[in-house]
């Protein structure tokens, strides 16, 4: 369980695809301000997990309380109007518009020009500067086409995307994939500073060392479910690894 | 290479199409006896309205990442539906409003209703069914065209009410009001499409779908409403035809769809979606109408324009593949 204050409670989350189980029933909490590392072997359901929180998918049986109320979204725009913001694996940004428009995407800044919402391009560019700034991220000109863009850079800017916008909970499914070792750190020095804010934070990773560096509690799901709900502290890598494995052990993984 | 002439090429790259329809009129100018004259160009635009109206549905929808091959035949419907209300020969009603004006809005509500309707359902079954764009809209290409057969039983509609003529009739600095509501709408829909929040998503979608859903915007509202918009301006270039031609035939505005594609394609629209501004395509519909003009006055077969637009549509794609290249070479 989570010392911090609950922010999401998951109840026996399920989903299934015609026979086929993804998941089993998930149980678990996030904190307000707490770092959860989502860990597991590939096709364990963590993307999935995070596709239901997020308002991409609907699960089939379980009910989540968001700040103690009853809570689904229905759709990702639903997810975002309650304060989760979601950064996937293939990242979703629109190379065909520059840095300004994918950081604002949805949420533009507007102007009323004879009652029609304008955008406010010189007010959303004096923003994402300032976010940028904030980072340490440097782009070279913000007005750019991301297609012009390196990796790198485009998933620094998704990640100033939830920095900047935070809202209660974020959701991370492997932000690093395309990142090098200095920015890595930077991203998990965000993700930290993100969380003493108050905001929740899941990270999938399949980093290990990223989650001992960076996670308040790992949870692992094997198989659909959570076979590991660990303060990061009282566990180590070789029993995570267990865990996520599954070997017989693991079960005594959890001390908290 | 400096910022500064990094910025112009960039400048002369995205409007590169008004810089060719600059030269293809200089050139035109001082190559075909009588071209250069205020006249020729007033005609040029004169007879670019109807094909531009509708190639700023196109343009939208296939910026929009989608496809409608049915604005040809929409804009047929709408100006047949004209034509059989308002219209006092052939198959024409003869609807008598008074006062006698009231026939122009009336007349422009019909065409926009019918248009936005076929749109609508368009946009129903793409994006709510999920049926494939080019199907469901290549069968409305086919059904609105038999439609118009069947509704003027293959007869046409003559004369129309003055009232509403009258747009093709009066000028205002030489150029009759319906070129100037073909440009209104291209101006309109040019600031829609660069400068708010609705252009900016209609962008953003084209070039991926997935991320902007995930981003919370609203993906399936603004795809109908682009189909409807596609659907209402093609029903506004039907409008435009029924006064052009004082009526309506059958076959009114067959092939249009060919020329709407290339004018679409040589102002500089990707058809993969995502890329493409609406000023463009107007200097796309001025430079086929500019190059009609020529052949015209040079006394050349009128088969052999379509020859020429056909090259002139490889052209286009050609210098969208040159244009990306120097791109590249720019970063």
């Amino acid at each position: 369980m989570t010392r911090f204050e609950p922010l999401l409670v998951l109840d026996d989350i399920a989903k299934n695809y015609g026979a086929i189980e993804a998941l089993k029933g998930i149980t678990f909490t996030i904190g307000k301000g707490e770092v959860v590392a989502l860990l597991g072997d590939n096709g364990a359901g963590k993307s999935t997990l995070v596709k239901i929180i997020s308002g991409g998918l609907d699960p089939s049986r379980g009910t989540m309380l968001f700040e103690g109320r009853k809570f689904l979204a229905r759709s990702p725009s639903e997810a975002k109007a309650a304060g989760i913001e979601t950064v996937y694996q293939d990242l979703s940004l629109c190379t065909n518009v520059d840095v300004v428009a994918n950081f604002f995407m949805g949420r533009e800044l507007t102007k009323r020009i004879m009652g029609i919402p304008v955008l406010d391009e010189k007010a959303m560019e004096r923003e994402v500067e300032q976010a940028m700034a904030n980072a340490g991220t440097r782009i070279p000109s913000l007005r750019t086409n991301v297609e012009h863009l390196s990796g790198g850079q485009r998933q620094a800017i998704e990640l100033n995307r939830f920095v900047h916008w935070g809202g209660k909970l974020v959701l991370l499914d492997e932000p690093f994939a395309a990142l090098g070792v200095e920015q890595t750190r930077r991203g998990l020095e965000m993700i930290r500073a993100v969380a003493n804010r108050g905001i929740g934070v899941v990270i999938i990773t399949h980093i290990m060392q990223q989650a001992f560096q960076v996670a308040d509690r790992i949870v692992v799901i094997r198989q659909g479910v959570v076979a590991g709900d660990v303060e990061t502290t009282k566990t180590s890598p070789d029993a995570v690894v267990r865990m996520i494995t599954g070997e017989s052990l693991a079960s005594t993984g959890a001390a908290g | 290479m400096t910022p500064r002439s990094r910025k112009s090429l960039e400048f002369v790259l995205d409007n590169l199409v008004w810089f060719i329809l600059l030269a293809v009129l200089v050139l035109f100018s001082a190559g075909v006896p009588n071209y250069f004259q205020l006249g020729i160009f007033a005609n040029i635009i004169e007879a670019s309205s109807v094909l531009g109206v509708m190639s700023i549905g196109l343009a939208l929808v296939i910026i929009a990442g989608h496809m409608d091959l049915s604005v040809e035949s929409v804009a047929a419907l709408s100006a047949m539906t004209v034509g059989v209300l308002f219209c006092s020969a052939g198959i024409g009603l003869n609807i008598q409003l008074t006062p006698e004006w009231l026939a122009v809005p009336a007349s422009l509500a019909a065409a926009l209703f019918v248009g936005g309707l076929i749109g609508a359902l368009n946009g129903f079954l793409i994006v709510k069914a999920k049926m494939n764009a080019f199907i469901v809209t290549l069968a409305s290409y086919i059904w609105v065209r038999g439609l118009v057969l069947a509704v003027s039983g293959g007869r046409s509609a003559q004369d129309l009410a003055p009232a509403i003529r009258w747009f093709g009739v009066q000028r205002l600095m030489g150029l009759p009001l319906t070129a100037w509501l073909a440009i209104l709408c291209f101006a309109v829909f040019s600031f829609v499409l660069a400068r708010t929040p609705f252009g900016r998503h209609l962008i953003m979608i084209g070039g991926n779908e997935n991320a902007t859903f995930r981003a919370g915007i609203k993906v399936n509202r603004i795809l109908m409403l682009s189909f409807i918009i596609a659907g209402s301006v093609a029903g506004l270039a039907g409008w435009l035809l029924a006064i052009r031609t004082s009526g309506a035939t059958a076959n009114l505005g067959t092939g249009m769809l060919f020329n709407a594609f290339a004018a679409v394609v040589i102002g500089g629209v990707s058809l993969k979606g995502g890329v493409g501004q609406l000023p463009g395509v107007y200097a796309g519909v001025l430079l086929l109408a500019s190059i009609n003009t020529a052949i015209n006055l040079m006394g050349l077969p009128a088969t052999s324009t379509q020859v020429i637009h056909g090259l002139l549509v490889l052209v286009a794609v050609l210098l969208d593949t040159l244009k990306l290249a120097i791109r590249q070479r720019l970063k």
